[in-house]
C-alpha cells in the first residue's frame, strides 16, 4: 500500500521535524556556499558572489516554508501552537479557568453518568448472538405463577413444548422461569450455606441465545427432556470468580441445593448476565429440575401452571407479522387442545378475544426498565439543561475576557492575521477547555455512576449493571464535549474578532461602550435565569411529591418494626411438613418473649413485595373476575405487629388450626365491595371458583392498608392464618421498643436458637422497606434538587460575572455621575436595576416554559400537579433572592468608585 | 543569452533524469547539472529544487542520506528508488506525449 508507506514517512517527518528543519537549513547553506564559490571562481568579490548566489537561489524563507508545508503538517503545528497559546491564556486567568473547568466537569460528568445508566438500563443490546432476532411472547410485564386461563404474559411448560414443536417461524424456542430462585445452597465440601441466585431455564436457552460455555458445556435440550433426573448446572463467570476463586477444576465441583446435588457442567462467558437487565443469575439449572430447587416450584407437567417467559429466535426472512400470526394461531390451538382445558363459555369467549403480542428482546427483559425509564429520561433532560446553563456561563466569561483581549486581537489583525485564523485560535482554546472539562467529567462520572447505582439499588444488594466506561459512552462524552465547546465558544470567538480596529487600538476603555451594552451577554444571562427557573421548579415539584409520598398514611405503623427474611426452603423444610409451621410458631414465641419486643409474626408479604391474588366467589353475589383479592398468609400476631386496627370481629387465635374451619380476616374495602350489604362476619367465600377447596369464613374486618405501593387506592385484601395454608413464609416482622441493633441481634440469636442453620437475610426496618418502594421518586427528587441548586449557583456566577464586568466597563461613567453629585445609593440602584431587569426577564420567559415543561412530568408527581403554584412561587422567590445577592457585590463595588480615580483613567 | 523558465511540472522530470544519469547527488549538484546540461538555457530558481525534493521523498521516489563531498563537506545525497525509476519512465513517456502533441499543433500550417 503506497499511501500507507507515504503516511508512515510523513509521520516520521512529524516526529523528527526539528531535525528536518536543521537538515534543510544546512543543505541550503551548503548550496549557497557552493554557488558563491563558483561565482568567485569567475572573478566576483566574495560579497557580490554571495548576493548573486542568493539571487539565483530565490527567497530562502519561502522555500523553507514550502518545503515544510510539503509534508502537510502545518495544520497540526498551528494546532499545537494554538493549544500551547490556549494553555498559557488559560493560566493567565486562573479564576475563570477553574470556574469554567469545574462547571464543565460537573456538567459533562453528570451527563455521562446519567447516560451510562440510561445506556445500561435501556439501550444496550444483550451480549448474545444477533439479539435483534430474539422475540418474547407477551410483554414480559408479569412474574410469578398463574393458573388463569388465556393469559399471554406467562406460559406453562407443556405449552412451551407444544410451541417449540409446532411453530414454523422460530429457529429455536426457549423458556425462562419468570422468577429467580434466590436461595441458599452449599458448594460441596464446605460447611456454610451461601446465597445463590438460581435461574431455571429450558435446555434450549443457551443454544437459542447462541451462548457457548467458556469451560465445559452449556445446557442442552437433553438436560430438559425428563423431570427430576438431570442434576446439572451452568454457573456464571462472576460467580465462578467470586465464590470459587476461578478454581480451574470447577467442572468436578458439585453444588448441594435443597436435597439435590448438582454437577457443575459449564461456566458461562464473562459478559453474559442472562436475559434480564439488572438481574444476574449465579447459576442456571434446567427447568426439568424445578421441583428440586427450593422453594420447589411444581408445574413441569401441568398444562395450566403458567410461570414461564417464552422467547424465540426468528428464522431468517421471517418478519414480526408472520411470527405474530403463526404464534397466535398456535396459541389458540394449543390451549384448546389441552385435554384439561377449562373450556367454559366464558373462557372460550375470553380466549377468542386474546391476542399474544410479540416483543423484540434486543435489549433483554427488565423490571428495572419499567421503574426507571421515565425517571432516567427526565434526569437526562435535567442534566442536559444544567450543561446548557454551564455553557451559557462559560460563553459569558469568555465574552468578557475576549473584550478584555480586544487590544491583543486588534494588534494581531492589524499585523495581518486573518479573522478566520483568530477565530480558529479562539475555538481551539474553547475546545481545549472543553476537552479538559470532558476528562474531568469522565473522572467525575465514574464516581457518580457508582453513586447512582447505589441510589437505584435502594440500599439493597447492588443491582448488577455494568456501568464501566465503554466505547459508546466515550463517544457520547466526546460528542457533548465538542458540542459544548461549539456552543460556548462560537459566539465569543466571532464577537471578539469583529472589531473596529481604530477604537480598540486607542487605549483601553474608549468611549466605545459596546461592551457595556453587550446584548449577547445579557441574553445569555436571561436564558440562564429562565433555565434555572425550569430546573428549580422541577426540583420543588419532585421534592413536594416525595414529601407527599412519605407522608402517605400506610394504614399500618411503619415505625419501630424490625423486618427480616428467613429461608426455610433451603435447609430441608418441606412445604407440607408440620415442622414448618412449628418452626414459625417457635420463632414467633421466642422473639415475642425477648425484652423490648411487643409482638412478632411471620407473613408471606408486608409491603411492596408482589402478591398472591385472584378472584373470589361469594355466595349471593355475582363473581367479578376483574376484582383481584390479594391474599396475605400471616401469623396470629401479624395485626398486633403491624398495628393494623381491627374494625369488627376478631383476629386469629390458637383456636384456628389446620383442622378447624378455614377463616380469614378481610379489609374494609373487601368487605364493602365484595360482600352483600350487612355484616360480612360469619359470611363464607371461596378463593377462585365456588367449588374450590378454600371455603373460608370471615371472622374479622381490619382497616385498609397500603399493600403494593404508596400511590395505590386501598386494595381488596384478605389475611389467612398460616396454620391453615402450607406455604413457605419468608418475612418475619418484630415490633420493638428501644435500640434497633440490640433487638436485631437478639432476634437473630433467637431464630438461630430455634434452628441454627436457618439463613437470615435482608435485615432492615419496615420504614426502610416502605421507603424502598419510592426509590425512583427519591432518586429523581434528590438529583433534581442537586441539579436545580447547581443551576441556580451557575446562574449566580453568570450574573455576578456579567455585572462585575459591566461595572468595570462603566467605571468612568459612574465616576462622572458621582462627580456630578449622584449618591452612592443611586449608583447602587443603577446597577441593581440592571440585575432586576435581567432576572425579571428571565423569570418572565421561564414561567411559561416551566408550565409547558412540567406538564410532561405530571404523571410522575403524587398529590400535586405540574402547575403547582406553591412550587412556582417558591422557586421564583428563591431565584430572585439569590440573584440579588449575587448582584449586590458588584453594585456595592460600583458605589464605592472614587470619582477622581475613575476619571483619571480617561 | 536568454534564460528560460522551465515549463511547470517538468522539474520532477529534470530531477529524476539527473539522478538517473548521475546516480547519487546532492542538491547543488542536481541544480548545477540541470543548468550545464541545458547549456544554461533552463534556469531553475535553484531553491525551488528543495520543496520538489521533499515532495519526492514523501512519494518515495528518492531517498536521502548524509555523506561527504570531495571537498570533505557534509552534504545530503539523493538517490533514486526503484519506484522513482518507474516514475521516471512514466514521466518521460507522458512528457513526450504532451510535447509531441504540442509540436504537432504548432507545426500545423
Amino acid at each position: 500500500m503506497s499511501w500507507m508507506s507515504e503516511l508512515a514517512r510523513r509521520i516520521r517527518m512529524l516526529l523528527h521535524r526539528r531535525q528536518f528543519d536543521i537538515d534543510l537549513e544546512e543543505e541550503m547553506r551548503l548550496h549557497l556556499k557552493f554557488r558563491q564559490e563558483q561565482q568567485m571562481e569567475s572573478g566576483m568579490t566574495a560579497d557580490a558572489a554571495r548576493l548573486a548566489a542568493q539571487r539565483k537561489f530565490g527567497n530562502a524563507t519561502r522555500i523553507r516554508e514550502m518545503s515544510h508545508t510539503t509534508w502537510g503538517w502545518e495544520w497540526f503545528e498551528s494546532l499545537l501552537q494554538d493549544m500551547s497559546y490556549g494553555v498559557r491564556s488559560m493560566l493567565r486567568s486562573p479564576a475563570l479557568t477553574v470556574v469554567a473547568l469545574l462547571s464543565l466537569g460537573l456538567g459533562i460528568g453528570a451527563n455521562t453518568a446519567i447516560f451510562s445508566l440510561l445506556d445500561a438500563v435501556m439501550l444496550r443490546s444483550l451480549p448474545v448472538k444477533d439479539p435483534s432476532q430474539l422475540v418474547l411472547l407477551g410483554k414480559g410485564d408479569w412474574n410469578g405463577i398463574s393458573d388463569a386461563f388465556a393469559v399471554t404474559e406467562l406460559y406453562s411448560y407443556p405449552f412451551y413444548r407444544e410451541m417449540q414443536k409446532r411453530n414454523e417461524v422460530f429457529l429455536d424456542v426457549a423458556a425462562i422461569f419468570s422468577m429467580s430462585n434466590n436461595i441458599h445452597g452449599t458448594v460441596e465440601g464446605r460447611d456454610e450455606a451461601e446465597p445463590m441466585h438460581i435461574q431455571l431455564v429450558s435446555g434450549t436457552y443457551f443454544s437459542a441465545l447462541g451462548i457457548n460455555a467458556i469451560m465445559g458445556r452449556a445446557l442442552t435440550d437433553d438436560d430438559d427432556n425428563s423431570e427430576g433426573d438431570h442434576p446439572v448446572a451452568v454457573i456464571s463467570y462472576t460467580w465462578w470468580n467470586r465464590s470459587l476463586a476461578r478454581d480451574p477444576s470447577v467442572l468436578s465441583k458439585k453444588l448441594k441445593v435443597g436435597d439435590t446435588t448438582f454437577n457443575i457442567i459449564g461456566v458461562a462467558p464473562p459478559e453474559f448476565f442472562g436475559t434480564k437487565v439488572g438481574q444476574a443469575p449465579d447459576i442456571w439449572i434446567p427447568l426439568s429440575m424445578m421441583k428440586n430447587v427450593p422453594p420447589n416450584w411444581g408445574g413441569y407437567k401441568e398444562n395450566f401452571s403458567e410461570s414461564l417467559y417464552i422467547m424465540g429466535r426468528l428464522k431468517p426472512g421471517v418478519n414480526m407479522e408472520q411470527a405474530t400470526s403463526n404464534v397466535n394461531l398456535l396459541y389458540q390451538q394449543i390451549l384448546r387442545g389441552f385435554p384439561d382445558a377449562p373450556l367454559s363459555q366464558r373462557n372460550l369467549e375470553e380466549l377468542k378475544k386474546t391476542h399474544v403480542p410479540l416483543t423484540p428482546m434486543t435489549t433483554g427483559l427488565s423490571s428495572l426498565r419499567r421503574a426507571f425509564s421515565e425517571p432516567l429520561k427526565i434526569l437526562m433532560a435535567v442534566v442536559a439543561l444544567v450543561l446548557l446553563i454551564a455553557c451559557a456561563n462559560i460563553a459569558n466569561l469568555l465574552l468578557a475576557r475576549s473584550t478584555a483581549r480586544a487590544r491583543e486581537f486588534a494588534v494581531r489583525q492589524a499585523l495581518g492575521a486573518r479573522r478566520m485564523r483568530l477565530i480558529r485560535q479562539l475555538l481551539t482554546e474553547s475546545l481545549l477547555l472543553a476537552a479538559v472539562g470532558g476528562v474531568l467529567g469522565i473522572g467525575f462520572a465514574s464516581v457518580a455512576s457508582r453513586l447512582l447505582l447505589r441510589m437505584v439499588s435502594g440500599g439493597l444488594e447492588m443491582v448488577p449493571l455494568d456501568l464501566s466506561i465503554n466505547t459508546r459512552l466515550l463517544l457520547f462524552t466526546l460528542a457533548i464535549t465538542v458540542i459544548t465547546a461549539v456552543l460556548f465558544g462560537t459566539a465569543p470567538a466571532f464577537r471578539a474578532t469583529k472589531l473596529q480596529l481604530t477604537d480598540a487600538l486607542k487605549d483601553g476603555r474608549g468611549p466605545q461602550g459596546t461592551g457595556a451594552k453587550s446584548p449577547l451577554a445579557k441574553a445569555l444571562v436571561i436564558s440562564q435565569v429562565a433555565l434555572s427557573l425550569v430546573l428549580l421548579v422541577g426540583a420543588a415539584l419532585f421534592l413536594r411529591s416525595l414529601v407527599n409520598l412519605m407522608n402517605v398514611d400506610t394504614g399500618f405503623n411503619k415505625e419501630n418494626v424490625l423486618r427480616l427474611q428467613t429461608d426455610a426452603s433451603s435447609v430441608g423444610y418441606k412445604v407440607d411438613d408440620p415442622r414448618l409451621t412449628a418452626l414459625y410458631q417457635q420463632i414467633e414465641e421466642r422473639a415475642s418473649a425477648l425484652p423490648g419486643v411487643r409482638a412478632a409474626s411471620y407473613s408471606s408479604f408486608t409491603f411492596h413485595e408482589g402478591s398472591w391474588n385472584g378472584y373470589i366467589s361469594v355466595p349471593g353475589m355475582n363473581i367479578n373476575h376483574d376484582i383481584n383479592v390479594e391474599h396475605n398468609v400471616v401469623g396470629n400476631g401479624y395485626f398486633a405487629t403491624m398495628q393494623i386496627p381491627l374494625v369488627a370481629g376478631r383476629t386469629f387465635g390458637p383456636q384456628d388450626t389446620a383442622t378447624s374451619q378455614r377463616v380469614a380476616v378481610i379489609s374494609e374495602r373487601m368487605a364493602r365491595t365484595l360482600f352483600p350489604k350487612g355484616n360480612p362476619i360469619g359470611h363464607h367465600y371461596h378463593i377462585g371458583d365456588p367449588n374450590s377447596i378454600y371455603d373460608i369464613t370471615v371472622i374479622g374486618i381490619v382497616k385498609d392498608v397500603k399493600f403494593g405501593n404508596l400511590q395505590e387506592d386501598p386494595e381488596t385484601l384478605d389475611y389467612i392464618p398460616y396454620t391453615q395454608r402450607d406455604q413457605y413464609l419468608e418475612d418475619f416482622e418484630v415490633r420493638y421498643t428501644g435500640d434497633f441493633s440490640a433487638i436485631s441481634k437478639a432476634v437473630q440469636q433467637a431464630i438461630h436458637n430455634v434452628d441454627r442453620n436457618l439463613p437470615i437475610t435482608h435485615v432492615t426496618t419496615l420504614d426502610e422497606q416502605v421507603g424502598r418502594s419510592i426509590t425512583n421518586q427519591r432518586l429523581v427528587a434528590q438529583l433534581a434538587i442537586f441539579f436545580g441548586l447547581l443551576a441556580v449557583f451557575l446562574s449566580c456566577i453568570g450574573i455576578y460575572g456579567l455585572m462585575s464586568y459591566i461595572v468595570s466597563r462603566r467605571t468612568n461613567e459612574i465616576g462622572i455621575r458621582m462627580a456630578l453629585g449622584a449618591a452612592r445609593a443611586d449608583v447602587r440602584w443603577l446597577v441593581m436595576r440592571e440585575i432586576v431587569k435581567l432576572v425579571g426577564m428571565g423569570i418572565a420567559i421561564g414561567v411559561p416554559v416551566t408550565l409547558a415543561g412540567n406538564r410532561l412530568v405530571s404523571a410522575m408527581l403524587f398529590g400535586l400537579r405540574g402547575t403547582d403554584p406553591v412550587s412556582l412561587l417558591a422557586s421564583v422567590i428563591v431565584l430572585l433572592l439569590v440573584a440579588l445577592v449575587a448582584g449586590y457585590l458588584p453594585a456595592r463595588r460600583a458605589s464605592q468608585v472614587d470619582p477622581i480615580v475613575a476619571l483619571r483613567y480617561e | 543569452m536568454s534564460r528560460d523558465e522551465i515549463p511547470p511540472g517538468t522539474l520532477y522530470l529534470l530531477i529524476l533524469k539527473t539522478l538517473a544519469l548521475r546516480g547519487e547527488s546532492h542538491g547543488y549538484e542536481i541544480a548545477d547539472s540541470i543548468q550545464r546540461t541545458s547549456d544554461d538555457v533552463l534556469q531553475v530558481e535553484e531553491g525551488s529544487l528543495y520543496p520538489a525534493l521533499q515532495r519526492m521523498l514523501i512519494k518515495g521516489w528518492v531517498t536521502s542520506e548524509w555523506g561527504t563531498t570531495a571537498g570533505n563537506r557534509r552534504a545530503r545525497y539523493y538517490k533514486l528508488t526503484p519506484l522513482g525509476r518507474k516514475q521516471f519512465t512514466a514521466e518521460i513517456s507522458q512528457f513526450e506525449r504532451v510535447i509531441g502533441a504540442i509540436t504537432r499543433v504548432i507545426q500545423t500550417v
